[in-house]
């Protein structure tokens, strides 16, 4: 009898895996990025994209169709084949707060989020030589000189802009927030002294070694790269926030292609050399599949950036 | 941090090191790397809109099966080599083919024009080999030391470099300066269209989602360069360029004489190049721009004026914008924060290959170091040759082509490089409307590349100007943070120099209107040609109220910088309408040649963008490409001729989208 059920798994097992192999991908699959090369998005694509071809023998072309902070690439998503060939990456918060902010050409509820793969935590960041030592010495200065503590982030509406008004409010401060294009430039102001210090993630951290020092990261869980650098929570801020990153495909794509391309990224990311990788640059995995789990993950990220850029006057 | 080292010696060797590194770039792998790379860039880079970040992005999956050192030296290779070869199309089509070659046209078209346009690429490429081993050496020795010091660049600095490079309007507004702010505050207003980088609102749009990420830099500089030329090239039956009457070689010798008596500026320019390359964000183009300014204004006494085929003016830009190569790695390398956006690419394959760059690769990562700087010095020698190579070709065959097929293939090229730069068809479109715009701007006296400089330049001004508002409002000090910074006191001082230079003789009279003016026709009494002066400032006026009328609607940090472009417009306009009143005197060039041609490129060209999704590309290409020969070809052909005209027409089309799609993996429409 068990060993009927075994053989009977073991059956059922082979046969799914063989027809998931025989179906995704047939041929190469183009990978769009909605950014322009080098950013963070084309970073963890450039990732992906050897242990793509290891796995499913077909090459992941990566192409960029830049513009508008992503949205002139997710306005046309939905235009593209939608048989498992065109897969692009989408961002978080951006495909949230940009729709609320004019008509910028699709809604969120368009986009079909097949999987989110990765994210970049929030973290302060400021100089070694900087006074700040600890997030309290931030919190007592920004306290004493309101306004006059700046911090420099990448873009409006973006990851860092939201968590400078989240911690804003959580820890009862009022800062300046100067929005630069993009993370390099936002870390150039930092180590020129431009700034008091930035809102940027884990991988700032991680790419400038010891010319910066993070305060605190926002994430559950220590990230394994910076064991000394407290979370936000063990300081009493209750903050897990960054910019999410994942995938959609086209929403003329079936239910089949959503989830061959969910199972194919998820095997990408349980692969022990691509984690490695992703951590050693800063980043932090996530699993988030197609189905009920992925819209409960936007559903409950919404309204914490909704809330945030509400009050930032980002949105009204 | 996991490293594959193949390198050929370990960096602790007990030896001299540096000597095996020197060994490590010259390992045969490297040298054929090296040799392909700089030729495979400086093809790309020939093409208008195939830009140098382009030829670096389509190659990085190449790199990923390689070891660090060998992937950067194909990557920097290629990219100097884009750099360089962005020179020809400026010389020899007044279009750059990379955004860094701007100010190339600003000569080099005049001295192609001439007739010397062989001597011209021979100069650019000496020029940039110069200019690209100052960079290269800067890297090797000062690297540390210059990127501590491009640190001290804030918001504030470049913010009023950006305004220093729009100083050179005064000087390149041909006769008419008026008319060149003017045309420098519509390209700032045409810069802020789609969603604003700094506020995160979207400007500008009136209503299309094709406008939402705003007017490609680069297709707009080819559709407002390169489609005016293409109009006058059908309007006419004379030749494009003037042929040599002989073979005359490379023409090295007059070449290298005039590098001599430009030693200073190549130096200077060399300098600047390196300095504005370790900057991250500011690039090739304000490097070119910034060079060609202080060579202008430093060589006012030369034979040839600047602007009207002043060799140094190629040599101040071309070496300026290859020493931006190796200056800006230095950011790239030291900081780990890409200094040009080719570096941007490079980072991310890098962080692909588990290489981190940053403070500690010096140290740790040596032999990646500095086996890839003698690579891109070897690279950039290696360019000498290759260079003069293939722009001897790229002259032989503008020169000689019939016009009736250089039409076509230079259309083509304009049409896959504006789609290439991010798979756009809209761009395409886009950069049609603006060649019309230019090519009526031009005839009417408003020179493209005022236009252009507002649009390059617009961005970086308003993100400047903006971050430098939020700051100096936060400190309580907003004019300590505009004028006190002693870096800041400097360059506005250079830009109050750069603006007054030019009117310094005979300041009185330049208000009015600059003294050279011998490229425009002037009429002071017809009536019809005031007229024409007066819609054309109308209408400019009329875009300038359109911009306010739109500000209104947005929020304070994304109006302030619209709202005060859109009034000095509207305050121009007012200024140039009482002068026309008043001194009844027009700039204006003439219009000459056939109507209907002229009106046919451009709608071809359109009708085509609108076709490539129902007919597919190639069909289309070649219908476009046939089209186009027979707007442009004057001559009478034999059966013979137009069956070779047209198979060759038809066979570099095909021959161009196998060759960029297949091999290159450029994307096509």
């Amino acid at each position: 009898m068990k060993m009927k059920t075994t053989l009977l798994a073991l059956t059922l097992a082979m046969g799914t895996g063989v027809a998931a192999a025989a179906d995704f991908p047939t041929s190469s699959v183009d990978y769009i990025i909605p950014f322009g090369p080098g950013g963070e998005s084309d970073i963890t694509a450039r990732l992906q994209q050897p242990y793509f071809e290891k796995l499913f023998g077909e090459q992941l072309v990566v192409s960029y169709q830049p513009g508008g902070g992503g949205a002139v690439g997710w306005s046309q998503l939905n235009n593209m084949a939608g048989d498992g060939t065109k897969i692009m990456g989408i961002n978080l918060p951006h495909i949230i707060i940009k729709p609320q902010q004019g008509d910028v050409g699709f809604q969120t509820e368009d986009l079909a989020a097949v999987y989110m793969f990765h994210y970049t935590p929030d973290a302060i960041v400021v100089t070694a030589d900087s006074g700040y030592m600890t997030l309290q010495d931030l919190i007592d200065d920004a306290k004493a000189n309101p306004k006059k503590v700046i911090f420099s982030g990448s873009g409006k509406g973006t990851a860092n802009h939201l968590a400078q008004v989240q911690f804003d409010g959580l820890a009862d401060i009022e800062t300046t927030y100067v929005s630069f294009q993009g993370t390099g430039a936002s870390v150039t102001a930092l180590l020129g002294n431009q700034v008091s210090a930035a809102w940027g993630y884990t991988t700032v951290g991680a790419a400038q070694g010891d010319k910066v020092r993070m305060l605190a990261v926002a994430m559950e869980d220590r990230h394994p790269a910076f064991p000394d650098v407290p979370t936000f929570r063990e300081l009493g801020f209750d903050m897990v926030s960054g910019a999410y990153r994942g995938i959609a495909v086209p929403n003329s794509a079936s239910e089949e292609v959503r989830m061959q391309v969910s199972d194919a990224i998820k095997a990408i990311n349980a692969e022990p050399e691509f984690q490695q990788r992703m951590l050693d640059g800063g980043f932090a995995l996530v699993d988030v599949g197609y189905g009920a789990d992925m819209n409960a993950f936007i559903a409950e990220k919404a309204e914490g950036y909704l809330r945030a850029a509400r009050s930032a006057g980002i949105i009204e | 941090m996991k490293r594959p080292t193949l390198s050929p010696t370990p960096p602790d060797s007990p030896t001299t090191p540096m000597l095996d590194f020197v060994m490590g770039a010259l390992s045969p792998l490297n040298l054929v790397l090296a040799l392909v790379g700089v030729a495979a860039g400086t093809i790309i880079g020939s093409i208008p809109g195939l830009t140098a970040t382009m030829a670096v992005a389509v190659l990085v999956p190449l790199t990923f099966t390689m070891t660090p050192d060998s992937a950067l030296i194909l990557m920097g290779a290629i990219y100097t080599g884009a750099i360089y070869g962005g020179a020809y199309a400026a010389i020899l089509l007044n279009t750059p083919g990379t955004p860094s070659a701007i100010a190339t046209t600003f000569d080099g078209y005049p001295m192609a024009k001439r007739g010397d346009g062989d001597l011209a690429v021979s100069v650019a490429c000496l020029a940039s080999v110069i200019g690209g081993l100052v960079g290269a050496l800067a890297l090797l020795l000062l690297a540390p030391q210059l990127a501590e010091a491009a640190l001290a660049f804030g918001p504030v600095e470049y913010f009023w470099l950006a305004v220093f490079g729009l100083s050179l309007i005064a000087a390149l507004s041909t006769g008419d300066f008026l008319k060149g702010m003017i045309g420098a505050c519509f390209g700032l207003l045409i810069a802020m269209i789609g969603i604003s980088e700094t506020s995160a609102e979207v400007r500008f749009t009136f209503g299309t989602n094709t406008l939402l990420g705003g007017v490609e830099t680069v297709s707009a500089l080819i559709g407002l360069y390169c489609i005016p030329v293409l109009i006058d090239l059908v309007a006419k039956p004379d030749r494009h360029l003037k042929p040599p009457e002989q073979t005359r070689g490379f023409r090295l010798i007059e070449a290298s004489r005039i590098m001599l008596t430009n030693k200073f500026n190549v130096l200077r320019s060399a300098v600047i190049g390196t300095m504005v390359g370790a900057l991250p964000g500011a690039g090739g183009s304000i490097a070119g721009l910034v060079a060609y300014s202080e060579a202008r204004r430093s060589g006012s006494k030369a034979k040839d004026k600047y602007g009207e085929g002043n060799p140094g003016g190629i040599i101040a830009t071309e070496s300026a914008n290859n020493a931006t190569v190796g200056g800006g790695f230095i950011p790239t390398l030291v900081l780990g924060i890409p200094g040009t956006p080719p570096d941007a690419v490079i980072l991310g394959a890098l962080l692909v290959q588990g290489v981190r760059t940053g403070p500690s690769l010096f140290s740790e990562g040596a032999d990646i170091v500095y086996t890839f700087i003698f690579g891109l010095l070897l690279a950039t020698i290696l360019m000498l040759p290759v260079g003069l190579m293939i722009g001897r070709f790229a002259y032989g065959t503008i020169v000689r082509a019939p016009k009736a097929a250089l039409v076509p293939a230079v259309a083509f090229m304009t049409v896959i490089g504006t789609f290439a730069i991010r798979n756009s068809i809209s761009d395409i479109a886009i950069m049609i409307v603006l060649g019309i715009i230019g090519w009526a701007a031009g005839k009417r006296g408003f020179s493209a590349s005022p236009i252009v400089l507002g649009l390059i330049l617009g961005r970086i001004a308003e993100q400047g100007f903006v971050q430098s508002w939020t700051i100096g409002a936060a400190i309580g000090d907003l004019w300590g943070q505009f004028f006190g910074r002693p870096l800041s006191m400097v360059i506005i001082g250079f830009t109050l120099l750069s603006f007054l230079y030019p009117f310094w003789p005979q300041i009185k009279r330049t208000v009015m209107r600059s003294p050279r003016a011998q490229v425009v026709h002037r009429d002071p009494v017809s009536r019809s040609a005031r007229l024409r002066d007066l819609v054309t400032l109308a209408i400019f006026g009329g875009v300038a109220l359109v911009g306010l009328n739109q500000s209104a609607d947005l929020n304070r940090e994304a109006a302030v910088f619209p709202e005060t472009i859109a009034m000095a417009m509207l305050v121009l306009v007012g200024v140039a309408i009482l002068r026309l009143f008043l001194t009844r005197q027009v700039t204006e060039v003439a219009v000459d040649g056939s109507w209907l041609r002229m009106a046919a490129l451009p709608l071809a060209m359109m009708a085509a963008t609108f076709l490539f999704q129902r007919f597919g590309f190639a069909v289309t290409a070649v219908m476009l490409g046939l089209a186009l020969t027979l707007v442009a070809q004057h001559d009478r052909y034999s059966v013979k001729g137009w069956t070779v005209l047209l198979a060759s027409v038809v066979g570099i089309t095909l021959g161009c989208i196998v060759l960029f799609g297949r091999v290159l993996s450029v994307p096509l429409p």
